[in-house]
């Protein structure tokens, strides 16, 4: 009770007061009924640390069994078990319900034990075998190879062995009928199973597929027969494939990383430039250009590679200092690779931030690195392009691959012009004539 | 019965028979050794002069014996020799064959190690998974007609040997006395159609020992006729003196009481070497030395697995093929189930490195994708007796109660209904 009242945070009951009644009345009766004295929980005590030291019944909690005391104290030696006479075990004969026969047993019981049902009686669980009628099988069991007796016969199988289908094949009395297989005998079961199931009305489908059993006992049966060689050239040729694969991938991620870079470059070049007419010019104007997908590729490694720098339209104060900062997506070799530039050109890392610089600073910056992009993609593509001229020099021995001049990066002439003109090209709106 | 259901056991008195080649296992289910192995072979004496503690021919109807032919069965009565006491089997190929012997072993069990009346007990036997229809009816009526059972029931013994191992499917390797079996055994029913049996067995081991001994020259006297021996020092000459009778034992008990002999020698000293046999490993592996009753003794060497290499070494019968070639015979879904849990059952699997080389064997011949698991129970009793353990769990489980065949059903339907009832 102080729990509950502790818990709820409710106050104590008020000591009685002292009237007239109380000490005229039967004071003893009063007494018992508030219980002894009830010890207040000192201020700071946790009120379960307090109910170990004042149980409910306000006793001292008994810190050791304290039955003996009652007694003679620790004098009672004599262990009291069961308190009951020893009931008597009896043979006495039983009968199982879950014979037919009524045949007694015997076995050992109390007798005081109410005789009721054997209590294994309850396991006989036995699988429900359909049956039919001669007249239902004449109208819609016949089958082709199989006759009354034998289906008989086989549902005879189905249910003494519980639907085992391969025991029913084992015992199949080969000496009458021909022997059936597994599937055999589940193809005709399901079957019959199904059709009685329709003409009971019944929704429950069967199904069996006996070719696709048979199929796939063949197909296990070839796993399990396989020998230790077959077993080990498999492994062999599942590692090898592992690897084609593995490069396969690998040649994939460098085409797309080429790609990427491509696409990202004509994006570029598209988008500040819309009204460009020198690109299209371009193409028809150079028929050496050995075919218009690789131009295309070439204009477009220009695309989107370079800084974007974010647009500084958030509202508050910012220094404009804060716009030529390069953007955190921008590699540490790319920015490198820019100081470098800046450094060879003899211009100051850090300009004086004023409108007109940091707009061409930072176009000038981004065209850095969009040069470092071809300049690395030129590269791959010419070692791509020696190592086939190996390839094909190795697979065709005597010849050589003469490579177009304009490929070459170290060719004069035409080249070279267009990729400056490329360059050019890429050049943002804002890009100072002087280039 | 109560706190039976706990365990799913209700004990209710039946006996466990199981018939073998060498022995005849009885005792009460429920225990878990038979209460006696009997020797599986009858001593007959056409003649009746002596008297002797032993079983006097019942007078029946069922089965008529000669009168005066007198019977001698178990280990004591048998290893004495006696006048004109030929001794027989009553078993053939597994299966029971001389069934005015076999009567006579059932008598005496009754009498002298159950001790109490036959119709009191459920009599549950077990049988050879090749058994024969016509035999198994014959037993039926035999025990429900002479002994007047009140319930009968036939087991498979590879079906018991995996049910003593716990398990209900199990590709069951039994090497017994006459011959090694593998026997698929599928949620307790045999899958009689996979069964392959070789007749390499432990008679084959004894046989082959006796040509060796034989061939260098070791007297096989029987320790029954040996009344002293001395102490002598190794490959010397044996110095014992004979017991003297007065009449000659006859061919049959010699024969018998030799193959007990070598059985010893073959018991303690064979041994199967894990790998197919090698003379050179075979050389290095220490001596075993072995005292026979005259006291002649010697050490053997490579002898020991050359010998025991027999039940392995052949190459449609071994031990390995011929339960691969079982397995091989079942359907494709249940090998891993059978792979998975290979027991081995029979005395014979007891010679040593008989499990080692089996499984070592099997794997060999296992699918890669299977998981190949071998079952042995370590005691010589559970390897030895594991179909009569088999039989005692199975007749002292409650739900089993149900499967006796009553005497009220074999009056009513007769002895044909074994084959339904007993799959």
């Amino acid at each position: 009770m102080a729990d509950v009242r502790d818990i709820m945070e409710l106050e104590r009951p008020p000591t009685p007061e002292i009237t007239r009644e109380t000490i005229l009345g039967d004071k003893t009766k009063k007494r018992t009924s508030v219980g002894p004295k009830v010890p207040k929980r000192p201020e700071g005590m946790h009120r379960e640390v307090f109910a170990l030291l004042y149980n409910d019944n306000k006793d001292a909690p008994p810190l050791f069994p304290s039955d003996t005391i009652g007694n003679n104290g620790y004098k009672q030696t004599k262990i009291k078990l069961g308190m009951r006479k020893p009931r008597k075990w009896v043979w006495m004969p039983f009968t199982n319900p879950a014979r037919t026969d009524n045949a007694t047993f015997h076995h050992w019981r109390r007798p005081s034990d109410e005789p009721k049902e054997y209590p294994f009686a309850k396991f006989n669980k036995k699988v429900e075998i359909r049956t039919y009628t001669d007249h239902e099988y004449q109208q819609h069991l016949k089958c082709e190879g199989w006759t009354k007796e034998e289906t008989d016969h086989m549902m005879d199988l189905a249910h003494r062995f519980d639907l085992r289908f391969l025991m029913m094949a084992d015992r199949y009395d080969t000496e009458r009928f021909s022997k059936r297989s597994v599937e055999d005998i589940k193809e005709r079961y399901y079957k019959i199973c199904g059709v009685l199931a329709k003409l009971n009305g019944e929704k429950k489908i069967y199904t069996y597929d006996g070719d696709h059993e048979r199929r796939r006992k063949e197909q296990l049966k070839k796993l399990y027969d396989r020998k230790p060689e077959q077993i080990e050239e498999e492994q062999f040729l599942l590692g090898e494939l592992k690897k084609i694969e593995a490069r396969k991938k690998e040649r994939e991620r460098k085409t797309q990383d080429l790609q990427k870079l491509i696409s990202q470059a004509d994006s570029q070049n598209e988008t500040p430039r819309k009204t460009d007419k020198k690109l299209p010019k371009k193409k028809i104007s150079n028929p050496s250009r050995p075919s218009r997908v690789d131009t295309n590729h070439i204009f477009q490694v220009i695309e989107s590679a370079g800084i974007k720098f974010p647009d500084f339209k958030n509202s508050g104060v910012s220094l404009r200092s804060q716009r030529m900062k390069l953007p955190a997506n921008v590699g540490q070799k790319k920015s490198k690779g820019v100081e470098q530039i800046l450094q060879e050109m003899g211009l100051e890392l850090n300009p004086t931030p004023s409108e007109e610089i940091c707009q061409h600073f930072n176009e000038l910056r981004s065209d850095m690195v969009l040069l470092i992009e071809i300049k690395a993609a030129l590269s791959t593509c010419e070692y791509e392009l020696q190592s086939l001229r190996h390839q094909y020099e190795a697979l065709n021995p005597g010849k050589s691959l003469s490579i177009p001049p304009q490929l070459l990066s170290s060719a004069d002439g035409e080249g070279k012009i267009s990729t400056g003109e490329i360059i050019d090209v890429v050049g943002s709106p804002g890009t100072p004539s002087n280039t | 019965m109560s706190g039976g259901m706990l365990y799913g056991g209700d004990e209710i008195g039946a006996l466990v028979f199981d018939p073998g080649h060498h022995s005849l296992r009885v005792g009460y289910a429920q225990e878990d050794t038979p209460k006696a192995e009997i020797p599986a072979v009858v001593g007959v004496a056409s003649d009746d002069v002596k008297t002797e503690p032993e079983i006097k021919p019942e007078e029946n109807n069922v089965s008529s014996t000669p009168s005066s032919n007198k019977y001698y069965i178990d280990t004591t009565f048998l290893h004495l020799p006696k006048p004109n006491m030929e001794l027989h089997s009553y078993m053939k190929d597994g299966m029971i064959e001389n069934w005015d012997l076999f009567e006579q072993i059932l008598d005496y069990s009754y009498e002298k190690i159950i001790q109490s009346e036959s119709h009191f007990h459920p009599v549950l036997f077990s049988e050879s998974p090749w058994n024969q229809r016509q035999k198994r009816e014959k037993l039926t009526e035999l025990m429900f007609e002479k002994y007047k059972v009140p319930a009968f029931f036939l087991v498979k013994n590879a079906a018991l040997a995996a049910f003593a191992n716990g398990r209900a499917t199990a590709l069951v390797i039994d090497s017994g006395a006459t011959h090694t079996s593998a026997v698929p055994v599928l949620d307790g029913y045999v899958i009689t159609n996979a069964v392959v049996k070789s007749p390499l067995g432990g008679d084959l081991l004894v046989l082959r020992a006796r040509e060796m001994l034989e061939s260098i020259g070791v007297d096989l006297t029987p320790a029954a006729l040996i009344a002293s021996k001395e102490v002598i020092r190794e490959k010397e000459k044996p110095k014992f003196t004979k017991k003297k009778f007065n009449f000659q034992p006859t061919n049959s008990w010699m024969t018998y009481m030799v193959k007990r002999t070598v059985q010893d020698f073959q018991q303690t000293v064979l041994q199967v070497s894990e790998n197919p046999y090698d003379e050179k490993v075979a050389m290095n592996i220490p001596a075993v030395q072995y005292e026979f009753p005259t006291g002649y003794h010697q050490d053997f060497g490579p002898e020991r697995f050359k010998l025991a290499e027999g039940l392995f070494d052949h190459p449609m019968l071994g031990a390995g093929y011929i339960a691969s070639t079982s397995a091989g015979m079942c359907d494709v879904d249940i090998r891993p189930a059978l792979y998975s849990s290979v027991v081995l059952t029979g005395g014979n699997s007891l010679v040593q490195g008989f499990s080692d080389r089996l499984s070592r064997d099997l794997s060999s011949r296992t699918p890669g994708s299977m998981r190949l698991k071998m079952i042995a129970a370590n005691g010589t009793v559970e390897r030895r007796f594991g179909a009569w353990v088999g039989g005692s769990i199975l007749a002292s489980i409650g739900t089993f109660q149900q499967m006796w065949v009553s005497a009220q059903e074999y009056q009513e339907c007769g002895k044909a209904q074994i084959d339904r009832k007993c799959p």
